[in-house]
Protein backbone atom coordinates (compact mmCIF):
# COMPACT_ATOMS: atom_id res chain seq x y z
CA UNK A 1 0.00 0.00 0.00
CA UNK A 2 2.77 2.17 1.14
CA UNK A 3 4.82 1.78 -2.39
CA UNK A 4 1.51 2.17 -4.27
CA UNK A 5 0.95 5.90 -3.11
CA UNK A 6 2.52 7.49 -6.54
CA UNK A 7 -0.36 5.10 -8.55
CA UNK A 8 -2.76 6.83 -6.34
CA UNK A 9 -1.96 9.87 -6.64
CA UNK A 10 -2.03 9.45 -10.38
CA UNK A 11 -5.62 8.60 -10.01
CA UNK A 12 -6.54 11.22 -8.11
CA UNK A 13 -5.00 13.91 -10.08
CA UNK A 14 -6.65 12.46 -13.02
CA UNK A 15 -10.43 12.80 -11.68
CA UNK A 16 -8.58 16.45 -10.71
CA UNK A 17 -8.22 17.11 -14.48
CA UNK A 18 -10.63 15.87 -15.77
CA UNK A 19 -13.67 17.10 -13.46
CA UNK A 20 -12.11 20.83 -13.35
CA UNK A 21 -11.29 20.51 -16.33
CA UNK A 22 -14.66 20.47 -18.19
CA UNK A 23 -16.26 21.94 -14.95
CA UNK A 24 -14.32 25.43 -15.02
CA UNK A 25 -15.94 28.20 -16.76
CA UNK A 26 -15.04 29.90 -20.30
CA UNK A 27 -14.97 33.49 -20.16
CA UNK A 28 -17.56 35.91 -22.11
CA UNK A 29 -17.01 36.40 -25.98
CA UNK A 30 -18.52 37.67 -29.23
CA UNK A 31 -18.64 34.52 -31.74
CA UNK A 32 -19.70 36.35 -34.51
CA UNK A 33 -20.78 39.82 -35.82
CA UNK A 34 -23.14 41.02 -38.91
CA UNK A 35 -23.03 42.79 -41.05
CA UNK A 36 -19.27 43.25 -41.01
CA UNK A 37 -19.01 45.98 -43.68
CA UNK A 38 -19.97 49.39 -42.83
CA UNK A 39 -19.99 52.98 -44.38
CA UNK A 40 -19.07 55.99 -42.55
CA UNK A 41 -21.59 58.69 -41.52
CA UNK A 42 -24.57 55.71 -41.93
CA UNK A 43 -26.43 53.68 -39.15
CA UNK A 44 -26.39 50.68 -38.38
CA UNK A 45 -28.10 47.60 -36.02
CA UNK A 46 -25.12 44.41 -35.66
CA UNK A 47 -26.55 41.34 -34.59
CA UNK A 48 -23.58 40.28 -32.18
CA UNK A 49 -23.72 36.75 -31.55
CA UNK A 50 -22.04 36.00 -27.91
CA UNK A 51 -20.75 33.31 -25.62
CA UNK A 52 -20.83 32.70 -22.38
CA UNK A 53 -22.39 36.17 -21.54
CA UNK A 54 -25.25 35.23 -18.52
CA UNK A 55 -27.44 37.10 -21.30
CA UNK A 56 -30.71 35.40 -19.03
CA UNK A 57 -29.22 36.99 -15.88
CA UNK A 58 -28.80 40.44 -17.48
CA UNK A 59 -30.85 43.38 -19.05
CA UNK A 60 -29.99 45.54 -21.68
CA UNK A 61 -29.34 48.24 -19.69
CA UNK A 62 -26.14 46.63 -17.72
CA UNK A 63 -24.42 46.86 -21.32
CA UNK A 64 -21.72 48.93 -22.57
CA UNK A 65 -20.51 48.67 -26.11
CA UNK A 66 -17.75 50.85 -28.16
CA UNK A 67 -16.19 50.37 -31.90
CA UNK A 68 -12.84 50.97 -31.75
CA UNK A 69 -8.99 50.81 -33.47
CA UNK A 70 -7.16 52.36 -30.85
CA UNK A 71 -8.37 52.98 -27.35
CA UNK A 72 -8.27 56.90 -27.74
CA UNK A 73 -10.40 56.94 -30.31
CA UNK A 74 -13.50 54.88 -30.22
CA UNK A 75 -17.55 55.10 -30.47
CA UNK A 76 -19.82 54.47 -27.62
CA UNK A 77 -23.33 52.05 -29.11
CA UNK A 78 -25.96 54.05 -29.02
CA UNK A 79 -28.45 51.56 -28.22
CA UNK A 80 -28.42 48.04 -26.67
CA UNK A 81 -31.05 45.25 -26.82
CA UNK A 82 -30.48 41.54 -25.56
CA UNK A 83 -32.75 39.66 -28.19
CA UNK A 84 -32.44 36.03 -26.88
CA UNK A 85 -30.08 33.74 -24.32
CA UNK A 86 -27.48 34.16 -27.34
CA UNK A 87 -27.75 37.40 -29.36
CA UNK A 88 -27.51 41.37 -28.94
CA UNK A 89 -28.41 44.15 -30.77
CA UNK A 90 -26.28 46.48 -30.94
CA UNK A 91 -27.35 50.18 -32.61
CA UNK A 92 -24.28 52.54 -33.69
CA UNK A 93 -23.96 56.08 -35.39
CA UNK A 94 -20.91 56.05 -37.56
CA UNK A 95 -19.19 59.22 -37.90
CA UNK A 96 -19.07 61.00 -41.08
CA UNK A 97 -14.96 60.95 -40.84
CA UNK A 98 -12.97 58.52 -39.74
CA UNK A 99 -9.51 59.00 -37.49
CA UNK A 100 -7.01 57.55 -40.52
CA UNK A 101 -6.77 59.00 -43.67
CA UNK A 102 -7.26 55.06 -45.33
CA UNK A 103 -10.21 54.70 -47.10
CA UNK A 104 -11.07 51.14 -45.58
CA UNK A 105 -10.03 51.08 -41.64
CA UNK A 106 -10.47 47.67 -39.65
CA UNK A 107 -12.23 48.35 -36.41
CA UNK A 108 -12.71 46.10 -32.92
CA UNK A 109 -15.85 45.67 -31.53
CA UNK A 110 -16.23 45.55 -27.30
CA UNK A 111 -18.44 44.90 -25.31
CA UNK A 112 -18.53 45.50 -21.28
CA UNK A 113 -21.50 44.51 -18.72
CA UNK A 114 -20.93 44.27 -15.01
CA UNK A 115 -20.05 40.95 -13.40
CA UNK A 116 -18.93 39.17 -16.78
CA UNK A 117 -16.45 41.97 -17.45
CA UNK A 118 -15.45 42.67 -21.35
CA UNK A 119 -14.70 40.97 -24.00
CA UNK A 120 -13.36 42.19 -27.45
CA UNK A 121 -13.61 40.69 -30.98
CA UNK A 122 -10.64 42.48 -33.16
CA UNK A 123 -10.90 43.53 -36.27
CA UNK A 124 -14.02 42.48 -36.71
CA UNK A 125 -15.66 45.41 -38.74
CA UNK A 126 -14.52 47.18 -41.27
CA UNK A 127 -15.34 50.70 -41.79
CA UNK A 128 -15.21 52.55 -45.58
CA UNK A 129 -15.11 56.35 -45.36
CA UNK A 130 -15.21 58.50 -49.00
CA UNK A 131 -13.67 61.59 -47.53
CA UNK A 132 -10.94 61.96 -45.29
CA UNK A 133 -10.69 64.50 -42.98
CA UNK A 134 -8.28 63.16 -40.03
CA UNK A 135 -8.70 66.29 -37.61
CA UNK A 136 -12.49 66.22 -37.79
CA UNK A 137 -12.81 62.29 -37.58
CA UNK A 138 -10.41 62.60 -34.28
CA UNK A 139 -13.03 64.92 -32.74
CA UNK A 140 -16.24 62.59 -33.49
CA UNK A 141 -14.05 59.61 -32.48
CA UNK A 142 -12.87 60.85 -29.14
CA UNK A 143 -16.44 61.01 -27.56
CA UNK A 144 -16.55 57.27 -26.88
CA UNK A 145 -16.10 57.81 -23.52
CA UNK A 146 -14.11 53.74 -23.25
CA UNK A 147 -13.07 53.40 -19.54
CA UNK A 148 -13.97 51.56 -16.32
CA UNK A 149 -14.22 48.57 -17.67
CA UNK A 150 -15.57 45.55 -15.99
CA UNK A 151 -13.68 42.39 -14.46
CA UNK A 152 -14.60 38.67 -15.06
CA UNK A 153 -15.55 37.98 -11.40
CA UNK A 154 -14.61 34.34 -10.23
CA UNK A 155 -12.87 31.57 -11.62
CA UNK A 156 -12.70 31.33 -15.24
CA UNK A 157 -10.65 30.28 -18.22
CA UNK A 158 -9.49 32.59 -21.27
CA UNK A 159 -11.98 32.77 -24.11
CA UNK A 160 -9.73 32.53 -27.29
CA UNK A 161 -11.25 32.84 -30.35
CA UNK A 162 -11.91 29.71 -33.06
CA UNK A 163 -10.75 27.94 -30.17
CA UNK A 164 -13.70 28.58 -27.34
CA UNK A 165 -14.04 25.47 -25.48
CA UNK A 166 -11.70 23.28 -27.28
CA UNK A 167 -8.99 25.14 -25.19
CA UNK A 168 -9.56 23.16 -22.51
CA UNK A 169 -7.53 20.65 -25.11
CA UNK A 170 -4.64 21.94 -23.58
CA UNK A 171 -4.72 20.10 -20.61
CA UNK A 172 -5.17 16.85 -22.59
CA UNK A 173 -3.32 16.87 -25.70
CA UNK A 174 -0.46 19.09 -24.71
CA UNK A 175 0.43 17.23 -21.36
CA UNK A 176 0.52 13.94 -23.41
CA UNK A 177 3.19 15.43 -25.30
CA UNK A 178 4.99 17.04 -22.60
CA UNK A 179 5.19 13.47 -20.41
CA UNK A 180 5.73 11.44 -23.61
CA UNK A 181 9.42 13.59 -23.33
CA UNK A 182 9.71 12.66 -19.93
CA UNK A 183 9.13 9.17 -20.35
CA UNK A 184 11.72 8.90 -23.42
CA UNK A 185 14.09 11.13 -21.28
CA UNK A 186 14.14 8.63 -18.38
CA UNK A 187 14.21 5.70 -20.75
CA UNK A 188 17.69 6.79 -22.40
CA UNK A 189 18.94 7.27 -18.84
CA UNK A 190 18.26 3.57 -18.27
CA UNK A 191 20.07 3.04 -21.71
CA UNK A 192 23.06 4.90 -20.85
CA UNK A 193 22.96 2.79 -17.52
CA UNK A 194 22.92 -0.68 -19.50
CA UNK A 195 25.37 0.49 -22.11
CA UNK A 196 28.09 0.98 -18.59
CA UNK A 197 27.24 -2.14 -16.79
CA UNK A 198 25.47 -4.41 -19.01
CA UNK A 199 22.32 -5.03 -16.61
CA UNK A 200 19.53 -6.72 -18.91
CA UNK A 201 16.90 -5.16 -15.83
CA UNK A 202 18.18 -1.70 -17.47
CA UNK A 203 17.42 -2.46 -20.61
CA UNK A 204 13.84 -3.51 -19.45
CA UNK A 205 12.85 -0.91 -18.51
CA UNK A 206 14.07 1.60 -20.98
CA UNK A 207 12.56 -0.32 -23.92
CA UNK A 208 8.98 -0.43 -22.04
CA UNK A 209 9.20 3.06 -21.01
CA UNK A 210 9.82 3.61 -25.19
CA UNK A 211 6.45 1.55 -25.54
CA UNK A 212 4.21 3.83 -23.47
CA UNK A 213 5.75 6.85 -24.73
CA UNK A 214 5.07 5.89 -28.56
CA UNK A 215 1.74 5.28 -27.18
CA UNK A 216 1.57 8.85 -25.65
CA UNK A 217 2.96 10.59 -28.58
CA UNK A 218 0.81 8.97 -30.82
CA UNK A 219 -2.28 9.33 -29.10
CA UNK A 220 -0.93 13.08 -29.01
CA UNK A 221 -0.85 13.32 -32.71
CA UNK A 222 -4.64 11.82 -32.94
CA UNK A 223 -5.82 14.19 -30.20
CA UNK A 224 -4.25 16.99 -32.28
CA UNK A 225 -5.53 16.20 -35.29
CA UNK A 226 -9.24 16.00 -34.23
CA UNK A 227 -8.27 19.55 -32.27
CA UNK A 228 -6.80 20.60 -35.93
CA UNK A 229 -10.25 19.53 -37.62
CA UNK A 230 -12.59 21.58 -35.50
CA UNK A 231 -10.08 24.89 -35.39
CA UNK A 232 -8.26 24.84 -38.79
CA UNK A 233 -10.68 22.76 -40.67
CA UNK A 234 -8.38 20.05 -41.69
CA UNK A 235 -6.88 16.98 -40.01
CA UNK A 236 -3.53 17.48 -41.31
CA UNK A 237 -1.50 20.11 -43.15
CA UNK A 238 1.72 20.44 -44.26
CA UNK A 239 2.77 22.31 -40.84
CA UNK A 240 6.16 21.85 -39.86
CA UNK A 241 5.77 21.12 -36.60
CA UNK A 242 3.49 18.56 -37.45
CA UNK A 243 5.21 16.43 -39.90
CA UNK A 244 8.25 16.53 -37.51
CA UNK A 245 6.21 15.45 -34.40
CA UNK A 246 5.12 12.19 -37.40
CA UNK A 247 8.73 12.13 -38.11
CA UNK A 248 9.65 11.95 -34.31
CA UNK A 249 6.78 8.94 -34.08
CA UNK A 250 8.06 7.00 -37.17
CA UNK A 251 11.40 7.20 -35.71
CA UNK A 252 10.51 5.68 -32.50
CA UNK A 253 8.15 2.84 -34.39
CA UNK A 254 11.65 2.21 -35.69
CA UNK A 255 12.99 1.47 -32.89
CA UNK A 256 9.51 -0.93 -31.74
CA UNK A 257 10.30 -2.79 -35.13
CA UNK A 258 13.93 -3.14 -34.80
CA UNK A 259 13.55 -4.39 -31.09
CA UNK A 260 11.16 -7.15 -32.22
CA UNK A 261 13.51 -7.58 -35.46
CA UNK A 262 16.99 -8.87 -33.44
CA UNK A 263 16.32 -12.55 -32.17
CA UNK A 264 19.29 -12.61 -29.88
CA UNK A 265 18.60 -10.69 -26.58
CA UNK A 266 21.92 -9.30 -25.77
CA UNK A 267 22.47 -7.81 -29.43
CA UNK A 268 19.10 -6.40 -29.31
CA UNK A 269 19.46 -5.18 -25.77
CA UNK A 270 22.73 -2.92 -26.84
CA UNK A 271 21.58 -2.43 -30.32
CA UNK A 272 18.29 -0.78 -29.18
CA UNK A 273 19.83 1.37 -26.30
CA UNK A 274 22.32 2.81 -28.31
CA UNK A 275 19.37 3.52 -31.00
CA UNK A 276 17.45 5.10 -28.23
CA UNK A 277 19.82 7.06 -27.22
CA UNK A 278 20.02 8.66 -30.82
CA UNK A 279 16.47 8.82 -31.44
CA UNK A 280 15.68 11.53 -28.64
CA UNK A 281 18.64 13.53 -29.18
CA UNK A 282 17.64 13.69 -32.74
CA UNK A 283 13.89 14.77 -31.89
CA UNK A 284 14.98 17.31 -30.10
CA UNK A 285 15.25 19.79 -33.23
CA UNK A 286 12.72 17.95 -34.42
CA UNK A 287 10.45 19.16 -32.71
CA UNK A 288 11.54 21.68 -30.09
CA UNK A 289 14.45 23.43 -32.58
CA UNK A 290 13.37 23.15 -36.63
CA UNK A 291 9.29 24.83 -35.66
CA UNK A 292 10.77 27.49 -34.45
CA UNK A 293 12.80 28.56 -37.28
CA UNK A 294 10.03 28.15 -39.62
CA UNK A 295 6.43 30.02 -39.89
CA UNK A 296 3.93 27.48 -38.38
CA UNK A 297 0.34 27.11 -37.40
CA UNK A 298 1.08 25.43 -34.66
CA UNK A 299 0.66 27.62 -31.35
CA UNK A 300 4.50 27.81 -29.36
CA UNK A 301 5.94 28.22 -32.82
CA UNK A 302 7.80 30.51 -35.44
CA UNK A 303 5.45 33.40 -35.49
CA UNK A 304 2.74 32.13 -33.41
CA UNK A 305 3.16 32.61 -29.63
CA UNK A 306 2.04 29.63 -27.69
CA UNK A 307 -0.53 29.77 -25.04
CA UNK A 308 2.51 31.66 -22.82
CA UNK A 309 1.82 35.12 -20.78
CA UNK A 310 -1.65 36.21 -21.08
CA UNK A 311 -3.01 33.09 -23.17
CA UNK A 312 -1.56 30.24 -20.42
CA UNK A 313 -3.18 32.14 -17.74
CA UNK A 314 -2.99 30.86 -13.96
CA UNK A 315 -6.38 29.47 -14.15
CA UNK A 316 -5.28 27.43 -16.88
CA UNK A 317 -2.05 26.35 -15.21
CA UNK A 318 -4.15 25.05 -12.33
CA UNK A 319 -5.17 21.76 -14.27
CA UNK A 320 -2.52 22.01 -16.82
CA UNK A 321 0.77 21.17 -14.33
CA UNK A 322 -1.31 18.92 -12.67
CA UNK A 323 -2.59 16.88 -15.85
CA UNK A 324 1.21 16.55 -16.90
CA UNK A 325 2.26 15.29 -13.72
CA UNK A 326 -1.07 12.90 -13.96
CA UNK A 327 -0.40 11.47 -16.94
CA UNK A 328 3.42 11.34 -16.86
CA UNK A 329 2.90 8.87 -13.52
CA UNK A 330 0.22 6.84 -15.89
CA UNK A 331 2.97 6.27 -18.20
CA UNK A 332 5.03 5.12 -15.39
CA UNK A 333 2.38 2.61 -14.12
CA UNK A 334 1.43 1.49 -17.53
CA UNK A 335 5.07 0.73 -18.11
CA UNK A 336 5.53 -0.81 -15.17
CA UNK A 337 2.92 -3.34 -15.88
CA UNK A 338 5.46 -4.01 -19.14
CA UNK A 339 8.30 -4.34 -17.26
CA UNK A 340 7.17 -6.93 -14.73
CA UNK A 341 5.81 -8.69 -18.21
CA UNK A 342 8.86 -8.84 -19.42
CA UNK A 343 10.62 -10.17 -16.40
CA UNK A 344 8.36 -12.94 -16.06
CA UNK A 345 8.66 -13.71 -19.42
CA UNK A 346 12.85 -13.64 -18.96
CA UNK A 347 12.74 -15.94 -16.16
CA UNK A 348 10.23 -18.52 -18.48
CA UNK A 349 12.62 -18.57 -20.59
CA UNK A 350 15.60 -19.29 -18.67
CA UNK A 351 14.04 -22.26 -16.58
CA UNK B 1 -13.75 -28.70 -28.44
CA UNK B 2 -16.86 -27.09 -28.40
CA UNK B 3 -16.06 -24.50 -25.07
CA UNK B 4 -12.81 -23.18 -27.13
CA UNK B 5 -14.50 -22.65 -30.62
CA UNK B 6 -17.43 -20.68 -28.87
CA UNK B 7 -14.69 -18.49 -26.89
CA UNK B 8 -12.82 -17.77 -29.85
CA UNK B 9 -16.62 -16.87 -31.94
CA UNK B 10 -17.15 -14.30 -28.63
CA UNK B 11 -13.42 -13.15 -28.62
CA UNK B 12 -14.01 -11.72 -32.77
CA UNK B 13 -17.75 -10.16 -31.88
CA UNK B 14 -16.17 -8.30 -28.92
CA UNK B 15 -13.14 -7.35 -31.36
CA UNK B 16 -15.57 -6.63 -34.16
CA UNK B 17 -18.05 -4.66 -31.56
CA UNK B 18 -15.05 -2.11 -30.23
CA UNK B 19 -14.16 -1.70 -33.69
CA UNK B 20 -17.79 -0.66 -34.86
CA UNK B 21 -17.66 1.60 -31.99
CA UNK B 22 -14.92 3.34 -32.64
CA UNK B 23 -15.93 3.95 -35.89
CA UNK B 24 -19.36 5.19 -34.92
CA UNK B 25 -17.40 7.77 -32.51
CA UNK B 26 -15.19 8.96 -34.86
CA UNK B 27 -18.03 9.19 -37.57
CA UNK B 28 -20.54 11.39 -34.74
CA UNK B 29 -17.58 13.71 -34.30
CA UNK B 30 -17.52 16.20 -37.84
CA UNK B 31 -21.41 16.42 -38.03
CA UNK B 32 -22.26 16.97 -33.87
CA UNK B 33 -19.35 19.56 -34.20
CA UNK B 34 -20.60 21.62 -37.38
CA UNK B 35 -24.08 21.53 -36.62
CA UNK B 36 -23.79 24.70 -34.33
CA UNK B 37 -27.16 26.63 -34.83
CA UNK B 38 -29.09 24.85 -31.34
CA UNK B 39 -26.65 25.69 -28.32
CA UNK B 40 -27.18 21.96 -27.64
CA UNK B 41 -25.00 21.13 -24.76
CA UNK B 42 -22.89 24.23 -24.91
CA UNK B 43 -22.33 23.02 -29.04
CA UNK B 44 -21.50 26.20 -30.59
CA UNK B 45 -18.49 26.19 -28.02
CA UNK B 46 -17.67 23.41 -29.74
CA UNK B 47 -17.22 21.28 -26.46
CA UNK B 48 -17.44 17.97 -28.33
CA UNK B 49 -13.87 18.11 -29.36
CA UNK B 50 -12.80 18.39 -25.84
CA UNK B 51 -14.83 15.49 -25.35
CA UNK B 52 -13.69 13.27 -28.53
CA UNK B 53 -10.02 14.25 -27.42
CA UNK B 54 -10.61 12.89 -24.34
CA UNK B 55 -12.04 9.47 -25.45
CA UNK B 56 -9.47 9.20 -28.17
CA UNK B 57 -7.10 9.10 -24.99
CA UNK B 58 -8.82 6.58 -23.49
CA UNK B 59 -9.45 4.36 -26.27
CA UNK B 60 -5.92 4.40 -26.76
CA UNK B 61 -5.28 3.33 -22.75
CA UNK B 62 -7.90 0.53 -23.73
CA UNK B 63 -6.02 -0.63 -26.82
CA UNK B 64 -3.01 -0.90 -24.63
CA UNK B 65 -4.71 -2.77 -22.03
CA UNK B 66 -5.81 -5.33 -24.75
CA UNK B 67 -1.85 -5.40 -26.30
CA UNK B 68 -0.79 -6.49 -22.60
CA UNK B 69 -3.47 -8.69 -22.30
CA UNK B 70 -2.59 -10.60 -25.34
CA UNK B 71 1.05 -10.93 -24.17
CA UNK B 72 -0.10 -12.05 -20.60
CA UNK B 73 -2.25 -14.51 -22.29
CA UNK B 74 0.62 -16.23 -23.95
CA UNK B 75 2.61 -16.50 -21.05
CA UNK B 76 -0.31 -18.22 -19.32
CA UNK B 77 -0.18 -20.65 -22.57
CA UNK B 78 3.39 -21.10 -21.99
CA UNK B 79 3.14 -22.03 -17.81
CA UNK B 80 -0.18 -24.43 -18.90
CA UNK B 81 2.11 -26.25 -21.41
Amino acid sequence: MKKNWWKFLAIILMLYVLILGFLMPLKPGIISVSPQSLNAGSQITLKVKTYNAKLEELKSADFRAWLLNDTSFAIAASKIAVLNAQTIDIDFEIPTYLTSDDKIVDYSLVIDAPKIGSFVLPASIIIKQDSINVSKGKDLWSKGNFKHLNHYEGFAIPFRNILYETLRNTYFHVSLWFSMFILYLVSVIYSIKFLRNKNQDFDTIGSSLVEVGTLFGVLGLITGSIWAKNTWGTYWTTDVKLNMAAVSMMIYAAYLILRSSIQDEDRKAIISSAYNIFAFFIIIPLIFVIPRLTDSLHPGNGGNPGFGGEDLDNTLRLVFYPAIIAFTLMGFWMSNLIIRYKKIKQKLSES
Amino acid sequence: MKIKSLRKLVFTWNYRIAFLICILMFLSLDSSAQNADADFFQSIGKIYVVVAVVVAIFIGLILFMWNLERRIKKLENQIGD
